[in-house]
């Protein structure tokens, strides 16, 4: 067993060492380097939610509603800053100048707004008004301090948006790592098949299958060539995810991780399942020009299971549709980590899927194996897959 | 002793190999030789485990042959088996690891091998730089890095320069003349009657002929005589000598094969009653001619036509 590994082991150092030097690998590597960067530092710098939100206020503004109008925009996370207007020009002329952002007129019977302003702040700043002078009249009509407090913490009911998705900004991260898996699992895909095909086509094959097992050529090829398309999509997501994680973009950053750690189980078990497939079909070339054609059932597969990841997955986690089809291979290893990024999903759901993937992994790689064995060595014109499993 | 007995191999309904038998013998360079699609490569392949005999055992000093075994073994396939973008030392080393030496042996034997082979220089260039005939040397260095018992190699000949062959002709002798059991293939009959000591021929995969060069080529009982002339003779004259048949003929050279019992001598001296002869000389029938007497298409055939 130990001899099989390191035998592995040589076939997957030598595909990492040839693909590595590649000046094309080191160049879509460092590009993609460039792009997780990019995602994360674009945003910020052109980012305008750092500028607080300006009210103008003639004379001094009353201490109770600056000290309503803080406290509530506190608590919603906006920023605010007081600023005394000039008593000559009028409210509408410093706000349309640009001074503030919110002007209250002296009298407090106006709040002018600069047009396009998240009617957030003027609505607090309106409340905080009606609650100082509603509370001047409460007092005239003689009740007492806490009478008047008591009235003033009556609340309106929370108002709760609903999604397809618990939380919209995981779901989003959720719907990037598809993207991600279906891009990774067909360059890694489309790489072992033109690894294998070159081999077979310049019967480099031939000569290793009289000191390696069909199966070490395989898997050592399949390795190699996956590990390097794990570098590259770690160039990608290693920036991103640092970024977002300095940066403090998510708001649960506890399962943000775990998603992160599922796609990365979910990378893998989609490699067992689809490069396999890959490799097999490519051992059936005479030319390396045939490999795209050859490999199109497994790419389309592929392709329709992204197709639905993205639709169903994304837009309706519970339905019917995404259900089954996160649960079931081929098209699980796409679908579940789109569709568990919702929140929505069972664990149970989930742990069946990855059960039925791997089971499916299995026989797909013993089929593969097959093929592959069989396909390497026949020679002089393209085969078919019947033809192949036929003989002996 | 490598032996390959009674080996049969069919692709579907076409039988490639039927009940086979090759015996390579230790110091004995033999060849595996036949016009192509006779089932040469078959053949190797069956005796490197690249495919399975459908029936038939391949042997080891009489053991059955193991994976194992075979690891140890050189073996070149007919088509150029490197990858072009490695560079050549690193190449050559990963050949040699695979043969199972530990990595400071796969190193130093590499150089060995390259400087042996002339490429000592080329360690760090990549593969698809080298010409073709470097390529080709590269190639039998992977098969030979690990110093095998056992080399196997196919079509080794094809595309070589006639310096080369003579090279690599040279090279192969001298790895037989120390202990090692050599085979190759080809479908150049002549160019390997005198580089191999044995031959096996086969023909639409069945063995046709085999034994020692000198043996078979003495055993077909006809000599040839190759006459030159100063100038064009009268044709007709040969057609007057018994037991002698024109071979080969060109406006002032021939080639006669001539019957057990007629003496060359003889026809020597009726070739200079109709011309001046300029050069002669007696030789055994050349291996094609061997070839195709023994499957039946005559002696008279041109060779070009089957050994293509």
């Amino acid at each position: 067993m130990r001899t099989w590994w390191a035998d592995t082991w040589l076939v997957m150092r030598r595909a990492m060492r040839e693909g590595s030097a590649a000046r094309s690998w080191r160049i879509v590597t460092g590009l993609l380097a460039l792009v997780g960067l990019a995602v994360v530092v674009v945003p910020s710098l052109l980012g305008d939610d750092a500028d607080p939100v300006r009210i103008g206020t003639i004379g001094e503004a009353s201490t109770s509603v600056r000290g309503d109008v803080d406290a509530w925009a506190g608590s919603a996370d906006i920023e605010v800053s007081w600023v005394t207007l000039d008593v000559e020009a009028s409210p509408e002329e410093q706000v349309r100048q640009g001074e503030v952002d919110v002007a209250l007129a002296p009298d407090a019977t106006q709040i002018v707004t600069r047009s396009g302003l998240d009617p957030a702040v003027p609505t607090l700043l309106a409340q905080a008004v009606v609650g100082q002078e509603t509370a001047a009249l409460l007092a005239d009509f003689g009740l007492s301090a806490e009478q008047v407090t008591a009235l003033q913490q009556v609340q309106a009911p929370e108002q709760v948006e609903v999604g397809p998705a618990r939380d919209p900004g995981r779901a989003f991260v959720g719907f990037m790592v598809g993207v991600a898996l279906y891009l990774a699992l067909l360059v890694v895909g489309i790489g072992v098949a033109n690894a294998v095909a070159l081999e077979k086509t310049n019967r480099i094959a031939e000569v290793l299958l009289t000191m390696l097992r069909p199966s070490q050529l395989l898997v050592g090829t399949v390795l190699g060539v996956a590990t390097l398309g794990l570098v590259q999509l770690a160039a990608f997501a290693l920036p991103a995810g640092v970024g977002i994680a300095v940066n403090d973009l998510l708001p649960d950053a506890g399962a943000a991780l775990v998603d992160v750690a599922l796609a990365i189980t979910w990378f893998v078990l989609g490699l067992l399942l689809y490069t396999f497939a890959f490799a097999a079909l490519a051992a059936l070339v005479e030319k390396v020009s045939e490999v795209n054609s050859v490999t199109t059932p497994v790419s389309m597969v592929l392709v329709a299971s992204y197709v639905v990841a993205v639709t169903a997955g994304a837009g309706a986690p519970q339905g019917a549709v995404a259900t089954i089809t996160s649960i079931l291979p081929p098209t699980a290893p796409l679908v579940m980590p789109v569709r568990w990024a919702s929140g929505l999903v069972p664990v149970w759901q989930l742990v069946l899927a990855m059960v039925l993937t791997v089971l499916a992994s299995v026989a797909v790689a013993w089929l593969a194996s097959r093929v592959y064995a069989r396909g390497l060595v026949g020679t002089g014109r393209r085969q078919s897959l019947r033809e192949v499993m036929r003989v002996g | 002793m490598l032996g390959l007995q009674n080996v049969t191999h069919r692709f579907g309904d076409r039988t490639a190999l039927d009940d086979v038998d090759v015996v390579v013998r230790p110091g004995r360079l033999t060849g595996l030789l036949g016009p192509n699609g006779a089932g040469k490569t078959t053949l190797m392949r069956i005796a490197v485990g690249v495919l399975q005999p459908d029936a038939g055992s391949i042997t080891f000093g009489g053991q059955p042959v193991t994976a194992q075994m075979r690891r140890a073994w050189g073996y070149m396939a007919q088509e150029r088996g490197l990858y072009p973008a490695m560079p050549v030392g690193e190449q050559l080393v990963h050949f040699a690891r695979l043969h199972g030496l530990p990595p400071q042996d796969a190193e130093r034997r590499a150089r060995v091998v390259l400087t042996e082979l002339g490429l000592g220089e080329r360690w760090k260039e990549r593969t698809e730089r080298l010409s073709g005939g470097q390529q080709q040397r590269l190639q039998l260095a992977t098969a030979l890095v690990h110093d095998p018992r056992v080399i196997v190699l196919d079509e080794p000949f094809n595309g070589l320069d006639p310096v080369g062959v003579a090279e690599l002709a040279d090279h192969l002798q001298a790895r037989t003349r120390a202990g090692a059991i050599v085979v190759v293939s080809s479908h150049q009959l002549d160019l390997v009657q005198d580089l191999c000591d044995e031959i096996v021929m086969i023909d639409q995969g069945r063995s046709v002929l085999s034994g020692s060069v000198t043996d078979l080529r003495a055993s077909v009982g006809t000599r040839r005589l190759r006459l030159s002339f100063a100038r064009t003779p009268d044709p007709d004259w040969v057609t007057l000598l018994p037991g002698a048949q024109v071979v080969e003929s060109h406006a002032d050279a021939i080639r006669l094969a001539l019957d057990g019992e007629v003496d060359p001598l003889a026809v020597l001296d009726a070739a200079r009653g109709v011309a001046p002869v300029v050069d002669f000389g007696l030789e055994l029938p050349s291996l094609s001619e061997v070839f195709m007497t023994a499957v039946g298409r005559g002696a008279d055939t041109p060779v070009e036509e089957v050994t293509v």
